[in-house]
C-alpha cells in the first residue's frame, strides 16, 4: 500500500461516516419534537432541567441512563413515584428515605422542587426505545403483583424494612409480619403509627388514599 | 533536544503529573463512598463533587499532558522554534487557573451540571480562551516552515477538532435529549475522535524516533488508523444514541459502526509491535519503549475489547447505566490516554534534561503496579456491575437493595485502587527525580 492510498483511505473513512452521521442528525432533528413530546415542554420543565442541572443531580443520579452511578436512574421515576412522594423526599431526603447511603438535604425551594418535578415528569414521557428494560424473570413469571406490593414499592417502605432479606434494618422486619399482625392493625399503624407506640419514629401514611393504605395492609397481612 | 523552545513542554508535564496525582486522590474519596454507605463528608464533599472533580481532572491533566507533547513535538516535526514561547506560557498559567477555579467551584457548589462538563460558562469561555491562544500558537509555529508533514498535519487536525467539538457542550438546551445529542459530540467525538488522532499522532511520533523505522512506513499506518477510527467513531457515537430518546434506527447504524471500532486499535497495536521488531537503531529509552508497548495493548482491551463487550444494542439494553460502564471508562481512560501521555512523558522528559538512555526500574515498577492494580480494579467494577444487572435488571430488585449485594466488590475495586494510587506515587516520585538521579 502507498502513502496515497493511505490518504485515500483517511479521507473517504471520514467523509462517509461524517456525512452518514450528519444526514441522521438532520433525521434525529426532524422527529426529536415527536419522540420526545415536545409540546410538553414548558418554561416549568425548562425551569426544572436547570434546578437538575443547577445541584449537579447527575454526578449521582443517571438520567437516560448517563451520568453518576451512585445513585437511582431517574428517567422513568415518575412512573412509579408521586409528587407528592416526590417532594416530600427532595425536601428532606433522609426522613423519607432513612437509608444509610443517602441523598443530602440541599435545601431546593418549594418552587425548585416543584420545577424539577415537572422536568422529571416530561422526562418520564421521552420514548426512550423501551429503555429500560422490564426485568426478565417478572415478565417471566407472568406474575401479577398484588396492588399493595405497588403501593409497597412506590412508597419506599424496603428503605426501613426488610422483606424477604432485602430492605432496611431500621423498622421491623415485615417478612412474615402477617403471622403477628391483622390487616386492621396494620391499617391503623399506617394512618398513625404513634397510636401503637408513642415512640415510634415512623412517618404517618394517613396521606395515602383509602384504597392505597387497604391495598397496602391486605398485601402486608397476607405475608405468613 | 533539538529546539529550545521545546522546554516549554516539561512545565505542562510537570502539571499534568501533578494533576493527576490529584485526581487518584479524588478517586479514592469517590470509591470509599460505595464502600462505605455512610458518608462522613456528605455535606462538605458529596459524591457529585468529588465524582465531579475526579472526572475533571482526569480530563484536565490528559489535555495539560496533550499540549505539552505538542509543544514538544511540533518544534522537531516542523524544524523549527515555538513562535511564542510567552503565549505558551501564559496559555498554561491561564489554563490553569482557569482549573483551579473550576474546582474549588464545584467544592461550594458552582456547577453547570452535564458530567464532564460541569464547568459554568463563563469557565467554559476561558477555556475557550486558552484552546485559542494555544491553537493560534500552534498554526503559526507551523506555518513559519510549512513541513506538513502527516504527524503534524494529523496532530493538527485533531487538536482543531478537539477544540470546534467544545463548542457543541457550551450552550444550555432546553430538550434534555437534544442536549445530550450534543453532549455526545463532545465525549465522545473526543474519546473516539480528535484525541485519538492526536494520541495516534504522538505514539507515531514517538515509534518514529524510539525506533528509527521510515517515516513512510509510520505515517502510511498512521493515514490508516486515524481514517480507521474517524469511519467508525464518528457514526459509531450511534451507540450513545439507543435509549436516549432518538430514532430507533441508530441501534443499527451505533451497533454496527462501533462494533468496528476495535479494528483501528488492533492496527495499531500490530503497528507498535512490527515497529519495535523491526526497529533500525537500538532502542536507548527503554522504558519509553515498555510504555508504548503497555499503552498499545491497554488500549487495545480497555477502549476495543471493553467497550466491544457491551457495546452491542442487545447486550448494552441491559448493562446501559450501570458500573458495566464505569469499568469500562476506567479501563479505557486509562489504556488508551493516561498511558499515552505517560509514554510521552517517559519519552520527552529525559530527553529534555539531557539524560541519552534511561531505564529507570522505578517506572517500570510504576507500570507493572499501575497495569497490574488497574486490570484488578475494572474486574471488580465488571463483577459489580454484572450482579447489578442480573439483581436489577433481570430480578428486578431495587437500586438500593442491589447496592447491597455489589458492596464485596466495591470494597474490591477500592483495594486494588489503593495498589494503582501506589504506582502513582513511584511514577510522580520517578518523573520528579528523573535528571537529578536517574542519570545514566
Amino acid at each position: 500500500m502507498t502513502v496515497s492510498n493511505a490518504k485515500a483511505i483517511f479521507i473517504w473513512g471520514t467523509v462517509v461516516s461524517a456525512v452518514i452521521f450528519l444526514a441522521l442528525t438532520y433525521d434525529f432533528h426532524r422527529k426529536v419534537g415527536m419522540q420526545t413530546h415536545e409540546m410538553k415542554l414548558d418554561e416549568r420543565v425548562v425551569a426544572g432541567k436547570w434546578v437538575w442541572q443547577k445541584y449537579n443531580c447527575n454526578d449521582c443520579h443517571t438520567i437516560l441512563g448517563i451520568g453518576g452511578y451512585y445513585a437511582p436512574d431517574v428517567t422513568k421515576v415518575m412512573s412509579y413515584r408521586d409528587r407528592d412522594w416526590m417532594s416530600r423526599f427532595i425536601k428532606d431526603p433522609p426522613s423519607v428515605w432513612p437509608a444509610e447511603r443517602r441523598m443530602p438535604n440541599l435545601h431546593l425551594t418549594d418552587q425548585e422542587i416543584s420545577d424539577v418535578i415537572n422536568f422529571l415528569t416530561w422526562v418520564n414521557g421521552i420514548d426512550t426505545n423501551n429503555w429500560p428494560p422490564k426485568p426478565m424473570a417478572l415478565v417471566a413469571s407472568q406474575a401479577l403483583p398484588k396492588p399493595g406490593e405497588a403501593v409497597f414499592k412506590a412508597q419506599g417502605c424496603s428503605a426501613c424494612h426488610m422483606l424477604g432479606g432485602v430492605g432496611g434494618t431500621i423498622g421491623p422486619d415485615l417478612t412474615k409480619v402477617g403471622s403477628r399482625r391483622s390487616k386492621e392493625w396494620i391499617e391503623e399503624q399506617l394512618k398513625d403509627p404513634k397510636a401503637h407506640n408513642p415512640n415510634s419514629i415512623m412517618p404517618s401514611y394517613a396521606k395515602l388514599s383509602e384504597k392505597d393504605r387497604e391495598d397496602l395492609a391486605d398485601y402486608l397481612s397476607g405475608l405468613k | 533536544m533539538k529546539y529550545e523552545t521545546q522546554k516549554i513542554a516539561y512545565n505542562y508535564f510537570v502539571v499534568a503529573t501533578l494533576l493527576f496525582g490529584l485526581q487518584v486522590i479524588f478517586g479514592l474519596i469517590t470509591g470509599a463512598k460505595y464502600v462505605w454507605d455512610h458518608d462522613p463528608l456528605i455535606n462538605i464533599l458529596p459524591f457529585n463533587t468529588s465524582r465531579a472533580i475526579h472526572i475533571n481532572l482526569l480530563v484536565v491533566w490528559l489535555l495539560f499532558g496533550f499540549m505539552g507533547g505538542t509543544y514538544y513535538l511540533v518544534p522537531e516535526e516542523s524544524e523549527t522554534e515555538i513562535w511564542s514561547p510567552k503565549l505558551a506560557n501564559i496559555q498554561l498559567i491561564l489554563f490553569a487557573s482557569v482549573g483551579v477555579a473550576a474546582i474549588a467551584g464545584y467544592l461550594f457548589g458552582w456547577s453547570w451540571g452535564m458530567p464532564f462538563l460541569e464547568q459554568p460558562t463563563i469557565l467554559k469561555v476561558g477555556i475557550v480562551v486558552v484552546a485559542l491562544m494555544f491553537l493560534f500558537n500552534i498554526l503559526k509555529t507551523m506555518m513559519k516552515t510549512k513541513r506538513w508533514t502527516v504527524i503534524q498535519g494529523v496532530l493538527l487536525g485533531g487538536l482543531v477538532m478537539l477544540a470546534g467539538m467544545f463548542i457543541f457542550g457550551i450552550f444550555f438546551v432546553k430538550n434534555l435529549t437534544t442536549q445530550y445529542y450534543y453532549w455526545w459530540w463532545v465525549i465522545h467525538l473526543w474519546v473516539e475522535g480528535a484525541w485519538e488522532l492526536v494520541a495516534g499522532s504522538i505514539m507515531a511520533f514517538i515509534l518514529l524516533k524510539l525506533t528509527g523505522v521510515d517515516r513512510e512506513i509510520v505515517e502510511k499506518w498512521l493515514y490508516v488508523e486515524v481514517g480507521l477510527v474517524l469511519f467508525t467513531g464518528i457514526a459509531g457515537t450511534g451507540h450513545h444514541y439507543y435509549w436516549i430518546g432518538t430514532p430507533y434506527y441508530w441501534l443499527w447504524v451505533g451497533g454496527i459502526f462501533s462494533a468496528l471500532e476495535p479494528v483501528p486499535i488492533l492496527f495499531m497495536v500490530i503497528d507498535t509491535l512490527r515497529d519495535v521488531r523491526e526497529r533500525k537503531v537500538e532502542i536507548e529509552n527503554r522504558t519509553a519503549l515498555f510504555w508504548a508497548v503497555g499503552c498499545a495493548v491497554m488500549h487495545f482491551f480497555g477502549a476495543g475489547v471493553w467497550g466491544f463487550a457491551h457495546t452491542l444494542p442487545q447486550i448494552n439494553k441491559w448493562t446501559h447505566g450501570t458500573q458495566i460502564t464505569a469499568s469500562h471508562g476506567h479501563f479505557a481512560f486509562f489504556g488508551a490516554y493516561a498511558m499515552l501521555n505517560l509514554t510521552l512523558i517517559y519519552f520527552a522528559v529525559p530527553k529534555l534534561k539531557g539524560i541519552k538512555t534511561l531505564k529507570s526500574a522505578l517506572s517500570l515498577s510504576a507500570l507493572r503496579l499501575m497495569v497490574f492494580s488497574m486490570f484488578l480494579m475494572v474486574l471488580a467494577l465488571a463483577v459489580a456491575g454484572i450482579v447489578q444487572v442480573y439483581l436489577q435488571r433481570i430480578l428486578g430488585m431495587d437500586y438500593l437493595s442491589t447496592q447491597g449485594f455489589m458492596t464485596l466488590w466495591y470494597a474490591v475495586f477500592w483495594v486494588c485502587a489503593w495498589g494503582f494510587a501506589s504506582g502513582v506515587v513511584l511514577y510522580i516520585i520517578d518523573f520528579f527525580s528523573m535528571g537529578k538521579t536517574a542519570k545514566s
